[in-house]
C-alpha cells in the first residue's frame, strides 16, 4: 500500500486530525473515502503516507479523537479495508 | 452617514471582511460535499472559522461551534432542544422576540424576571427566587434596547447549582464582552455573525454542548445512507449548503476581534456611550436610559424625547445623515419591564468604527432638533 486513509467520525474530526498531523510534521490531507468501500455514504478520513500510518494513528488518538477503519490505497488508487 | 445602529447590524466592517467574501465567491464551492479543490478549500475555510470562534469563546472543540443563519435560528435550535409544551421557562424581563416567540410557539409557560433597569441586585434576588419553578432558563446577556448587561456569570452559577439548563442570547455581547463558554457551563450560547462579530448578514453561530435536536433536516455531507440526521456535531445541526461566503466574511470579522481584543472594543464603545450621554444628560428635553456603572451597560443607549415621538426624532436625524433606530426594537417585553411599551425608545448603538466626533455630532443634533420644536 502507498497510502492509508484513517477514517474519522466526521469531516470536522478529520480536519482536526489532519491539522494535528501537519503540526507534527506528517503530510496529511482530509479526504472522502470511496463509497464502495465504506458502504455508509460520504464519510471522511485523513490520508497519510504508508510509512506514517502507525505514528499518525497514535497522534490522532493522543488528541482524544477516535479512529475508525483503516483503508489502504495501492499505487493504482484501489482501496481495501485493512482494519475495521 | 453617521451610523449608530450597530445593535441591528454592523454596517462598517473590517477591511478584510469584504475581501474574504469576494474571494470566497470566486474560489469556494460547497464544503463537505465534493473532493475537488474548491470544495476542500471551502471545508478548510469553515473549519478555520470554527477554530477562530472556538478560540474567541473558549470552546473546547471546533465541532461544538455550529453555523446558523442568524441568532434567531440559533435560539430556535437551543430552545427546541430543551423546552417542550407546558414546560416553565425562566427569562429576564429584557428578552427579544427571538426568545419569547419560539417559547410561545412551543406552548411554554414563561416566567419573566421583571426588575428595574440596571438593578442587578434586585434581578439576581428575584431570579434566584423563581429558579426552582422552571425547567430551563433563557436569558439575554445584553438588552438590545437598553444595553443592560445581565449578570450571566452569576446566573450560570445558579443554574449549575440547581441543575437547570441555561441558554444565553449573546446577540448584543458577542465580540464586545468576554464570553467563556466552558467557564460558564451554559448549554447553548446563541449569537449572530453580523453584529458584534462584524461578519456579513445571513451568518449566525450556536455554541453547544453535545445534546441538541435538529431544527432542519436534510443533506449534511455525511453518513448519507442513514435517513436520520447524524448524531455528531456540527453535522447534526447543519442541514443544507452552508453560507460559505458569509462564513468566510465572518472568519475575517472574528480574526479582527481576536487581534484587537474585546476589552479594547468594549472600552471604545463605552467611551462613546459616556460621551454621548454626558452631552444629553442635562438637556431636560428627553429621558435618557443611562447607567454610570460600566458593568451594567454596554454600548447601547436608549432615549425618550419629552415633546416628540421617537420616530419623528429618528426621521429628523436621518435627514441629517444620522442613522439610529426607533420603536420597540422587537423587544416588547423589555419595554414593558422598563415602562416604555407605549412610546418605544430611540436607540443609539455604537461600534468599534464610530468616532467620538460622530457621537458628539449626533448628540448635538438631538439637542438641536428637540430644542427647536
Amino acid at each position: 500500500m502507498q497510502h492509508y486513509i484513517i477514517m474519522c467520525r466526521s469531516l470536522t474530526y478529520a480536519q482536526r486530525a489532519s491539522r494535528a498531523l501537519e503540526r507534527s510534521g506528517i503530510f496529511a490531507s482530509t479526504t472522502k473515502a470511496p463509497q464502495e468501500v465504506t458502504k455508509e455514504g460520504c464519510n471522511y478520513g485523513v490520508k497519510v503516507r504508508a510509512h506514517d500510518l502507525d505514528r499518525s494513528i497514535g497522534l490522532i488518538r493522543n488528541i482524544g479523537l477516535p479512529t475508525g477503519r483503516i483503508i489502504g490505497l495501492d499505487e493504482y488508487g484501489r482501496a481495501l479495508v485493512v482494519s475495521e | 452617514m453617521i451610523y449608530l445602529d450597530s445593535a441591528a447590524t454592523s454596517l462598517q466592517k473590517p477591511e478584510g471582511v469584504q475581501y474574504a467574501v469576494i474571494s470566497a465567491m470566486n474560489n469556494l464551492a460547497s464544503p463537505g460535499r465534493g473532493s475537488h479543490g474548491a470544495a476542500m478549500r471551502a471545508s478548510d475555510e469553515c473549519f478555520a472559522c470554527r477554530e477562530a470562534i472556538a478560540k474567541l469563546f473558549n470552546v473546547s472543540q471546533p465541532e461544538n461551534v455550529v453555523f446558523t443563519f442568524n441568532a434567531t435560528h440559533s435560539l430556535n435550535i437551543a430552545i427546541r432542544s430543551l423546552v417542550s409544551r407546558g414546560d416553565t421557562v425562566l427569562v429576564s424581563g429584557y428578552e427579544h422576540n427571538s426568545v419569547t416567540r419560539p417559547l410561545n410557539a412551543i406552548g411554554a409557560e414563561i416566567i419573566a424576571v421583571k426588575t428595574p433597569l440596571f438593578d442587578t441586585k434586585a434581578f439576581l434576588e428575584e431570579f434566584e427566587k423563581r429558579l426552582p419553578e422552571c425547567r430551563a432558563v433563557v436569558c439575554t446577556h445584553v438588552s438590545n434596547v437598553f444595553g443592560y448587561i445581565l449578570p450571566v456569570e452569576e446566573l450560570a452559577r445558579l443554574c449549575r447549582r440547581a441543575g437547570k439548563p441555561f441558554v444565553i442570547d449573546a446577540s448584543q455581547s458577542a465580540g464586545v464582552l468576554d464570553i467563556d463558554f466552558q467557564g460558564l457551563g451554559a448549554d447553548f450560547i446563541a449569537m449572530p455573525g453580523h453584529k458584534g462579530l462584524l461578519g456579513p448578514q445571513g451568518t449566525g453561530v450556536l455554541l453547544c454542548k453535545n445534546e441538541a435536536k435538529p431544527l432542519l433536516y436534510g443533506g449534511s455531507g455525511s453518513s448519507s445512507r442513514v435517513q436520520t440526521m447524524p448524531e455528531f456535531l456540527p453535522d447534526r445541526l447543519e442541514a443544507g449548503t452552508h453560507n460559505v461566503t458569509g462564513i468566510a466574511g465572518l472568519h475575517a470579522g472574528v480574526n479582527y476581534i481576536l487581534r484587537r481584543g474585546t476589552a479594547s472594543i468594549r472600552a471604545h464603545e463605552r467611551e462613546l456611550l459616556e460621551l454621548t450621554a454626558r452631552r444629553l444628560l442635562d438637556t431636560k428635553v428627553l429621558r435618557l436610559f443611562y447607567c454610570p456603572d460600566e458593568r451594567c451597560q454596554s454600548g447601547v443607549l436608549s432615549m425618550l424625547p419629552d415633546e416628540m415621538y421617537c420616530e419623528t426624532l429618528g426621521e429628523r436625524l436621518a435627514e441629517r445623515g444620522i442613522a439610529v433606530r426607533c420603536g420597540l426594537h422587537c423587544a416588547p417585553l423589555a419595554h414593558e419591564t422598563a415602562g416604555t411599551l407605549d412610546s418605544g425608545t430611540l436607540r443609539m448603538s455604537f461600534s468599534p468604527f464610530n468616532s467620538a466626533a460622530e457621537c458628539a455630532e449626533a448628540a448635538d443634533a438631538v439637542i438641536k432638533i428637540l430644542k427647536n420644536t
